[in-house]
């Protein structure tokens, strides 16, 4: 079962303290040049730099950022595959027809967009972790109301986050009272044992909405939740580095676009 | 005496289709007192305290707080429960935002204040229960005597008046509940009413001022604490067990021995009633040792290094969650953290020297108790307050 979230990573995170806005900034940026780019390599690069990043300064165990890593990872091979066969070029160089309706093969062409696809997929990729990584949901809550998210919707995005954890704690306790019990333990069992996982963590987490209706009128409740904390203050060198590895990829990206692999 | 704060007037409630949890209960409590409110499971004890804030309107009787009825009117119990800070046993049902910062500040923030008296409380309840630099972290990933600590604050960010814990100390492991009887002491010391509930009677004997014992929806005993659980029979009726101090007095006098009237309270009292039932004078060593006080608020900090270093043996004990802190800033080996003064005085009893340190509001409270026990025992324990 999973305990440890992404969230609990971009918590205790090396950038943690960095200017919010600074790291959106980075992530989306990167994000966008990715799909401006028209070679490979502005992607690529990026990708390298973030992983870097993400490793070195945000301190993530390498492991954790390959296994999230590696499903988009495979999506993005398999697919880059099927791109490289299925689509058709000039200068072919291996080519099967088994049958008259479907004809596969490759070409310079489709190998310098299968790879160009490629690694815009895996230079996106690589931001979104970025972002997922370094910047935690109650630093996003304090960007959201700067952005004119409704009161109501705000509020309620953060009691949904302080309920998925408690709710995730209770199916892991129920989940594990099971186990203890063997639960689990055959197929017909196993349906039984959720169906009741199921039952019991959802009239768990009634009461815990009760009981935090209650907590809430304790506490003088007038349809407002409280205000937000702040988020770190620009940093120079921060800045200063976000402004460099954007300007240094969109260098790339423009001095690169005719770039091909064949 | 001081005034009385809240009073209840033959109350009763019974829940929708069930029992009658309450069956006319009648108490007062005065303004800062500390009372233990201790029964078994189902006495009643949780509904009763969930009287205290309005959160259950009794079917008959009256509560009032600071001598006005309670009415439930909304802007009422808003009123009330500004005053009537409740912590509840599960801090995770208490805790309802996302960070610390925020689920503290849900309290100033809807009592309306302005976004720097917001600022200002939060720092402050975070300063008091110890909680400084954890303004941003989520409280999933606290520990239960942290997120304890979070409810604690976020009802003390409201400054209400009587605070009501329902067993402020349930799943923390024992020092973590030494810790919170220190917070709760500290608050009373500022002149906050405290009523808990608990099963924990160690802790509730020597803390309480008066105990109430709850059985079946009534009020059982209604005493200071060594009479509340020196009878066996009621005892016994509450499904608690004597606090073993008691215990052991209650089998010396049994044996015929001649025991001063103060029952004990603390293992100190405790010494004192064993060293007169055998008549030996209580200080075997020639003069008794010093205890040094050491003000965190505002002793100049740089004298304390001085004092450490000529003084290696001395045990030392902090007081208050500032002083505890200020010990963890500076590296200091805490030997006691809880019953501090007491401990201080059995080491100088046996020639040792020891340093407390604390905060401004409770050098006063070491000299009383040190006085209080020099009277008693005719032993002069000195105390001297370090200074440049």
């Amino acid at each position: 079962m999973y305990e440890k979230f992404l969230e609990d990573i971009a918590q205790a995170n090396g950038l943690r303290e960095v200017n919010t806005y600074v790291k959106l900034v980075a992530g989306l940026g990167a994000i966008i040049l990715c799909l401006l780019s028209t070679s490979f390599i502005a992607p690529l690069f990026i990708a390298v730099l973030l992983t870097g990043a993400i490793i070195l300064l945000a301190r993530v165990d390498v492991r954790t950022y390959a296994e999230l890593f590696i499903v988009p990872f495979w999506f993005a091979a398999m697919s880059v595959i099927v791109i490289i066969l299925l689509s058709g070029g000039s200068e072919v160089y291996w080519s099967w027809t088994p049958f008259s309706w479907l004809s596969i093969s490759i070409s310079a062409e489709s190998l310098n967009e299968g790879i160009f696809v490629f690694c815009r997929v895996i230079g996106g990729m690589a931001a979104l972790i970025f972002i997922a990584l370094t910047t935690p949901m109650t630093d996003l809550f304090i960007v959201m109301r700067r952005c004119r998210v409704p009161e109501v919707v705000l509020d309620l995005v953060m009691m949904i986050y302080r309920a998925i954890f408690m709710i995730m704690h209770l199916l892991v306790l129920t989940y594990q009272a099971q186990v203890m019990r063997l639960g689990y333990s055959s197929f017909r069992e196993s349906i039984e044992s959720f169906a009741t996982l199921c039952g019991s963590v959802f009239i768990a987490s009634w009461d815990a909405g009760e009981d935090l209706v209650r907590a809430m009128d304790a506490r003088c409740y007038a349809g407002k939740f409280a205000l937000l904390g702040e988020t770190g203050p620009v940093n120079g060198y921060s800045l200063a580095a976000v402004g460099l590895f954007l300007l240094a990829s969109s260098v790339i990206v423009v001095i690169t676009r005719d770039i091909v692999v064949i | 005496m001081s005034s009385i704060i809240l009073e209840a007037r033959e109350i009763r409630y019974r829940y929708p289709r069930g029992m009658e949890a309450i069956q006319g209960i009648s108490f007062h409590i005065r303004k800062g007192e500390k009372i233990a409110l201790v029964g078994p499971n189902g006495a009643g004890k949780s509904t009763l305290m969930l009287m205290f804030n309005g959160m259950i309107r009794p079917d008959s009787g009256v509560i009032l707080f600071d001598n006005e009825p309670v009415s439930y009117d909304r802007g009422s119990l808003r009123k009330l429960r500004k005053r009537v800070g409740f912590v509840l046993q599960n801090p995770d049902r208490q805790i309802i935002a996302p960070t610390v910062y925020q689920d503290v500040a849900f309290g100033p923030v809807n009592l309306g204040y302005s976004e720097s008296e917001v600022k200002q409380a939060v720092t402050g309840a975070l300063r008091y229960v110890g909680l400084e630099g954890f303004e941003r972290r989520p409280p999933h990933l606290l520990s239960g005597g942290e997120k304890k600590r979070v409810a604690i604050a976020g009802v003390l960010a409201m400054d209400p008046d009587l605070l009501v814990f329902d067993e402020p100390t349930s799943g923390l492991d024992p020092s973590g509940s030494e810790d919170i009887m220190e917070l709760l002491d500290e608050l009373n010391l500022q002149g906050k009413t405290i009523i808990i509930s608990t099963h924990d009677i160690e802790l509730a004997y020597p803390w309480a001022d008066r105990a109430i014992l709850l059985l079946e929806g009534k009020i059982l005993q209604e005493a200071i604490p060594d009479v509340a659980f020196g009878r066996p029979e009621y005892v016994r009726q509450a499904h608690l067990s004597m606090p073993i101090l008691l215990d052991i007095y209650f089998e010396l006098e049994k044996r015929g021995y001649l025991l001063p009237e103060r029952k004990p309270r603390t293992v100190l009292d405790m010494l004192q009633v064993i060293d007169v039932a055998f008549e030996k004078t209580p200080c075997s060593h020639a003069s008794p040792g010093t205890i040094s006080v050491f003000d965190v608020d505002s002793s100049p900090h740089d004298s304390l290094p001085g004092w450490l270093a000529s003084h290696p043996d001395a045990s030392i004990g902090a007081m208050g969650t500032r002083a505890k802190q200020h010990a963890a800033d500076n590296q200091i080996t805490l030997d006691f953290t809880y019953g501090v003064i007491d401990k201080c005085i059995l080491r100088a009893i046996i020639g040792e020297s020891s340093l407390i340190l604390t905060s401004t509001g409770m050098v006063r409270r070491v000299e009383q108790r040190v006085l209080e026990f020099d009277t008693i025992s005719g032993i002069n324990v000195p105390v001297r307050l370090i200074d440049p």
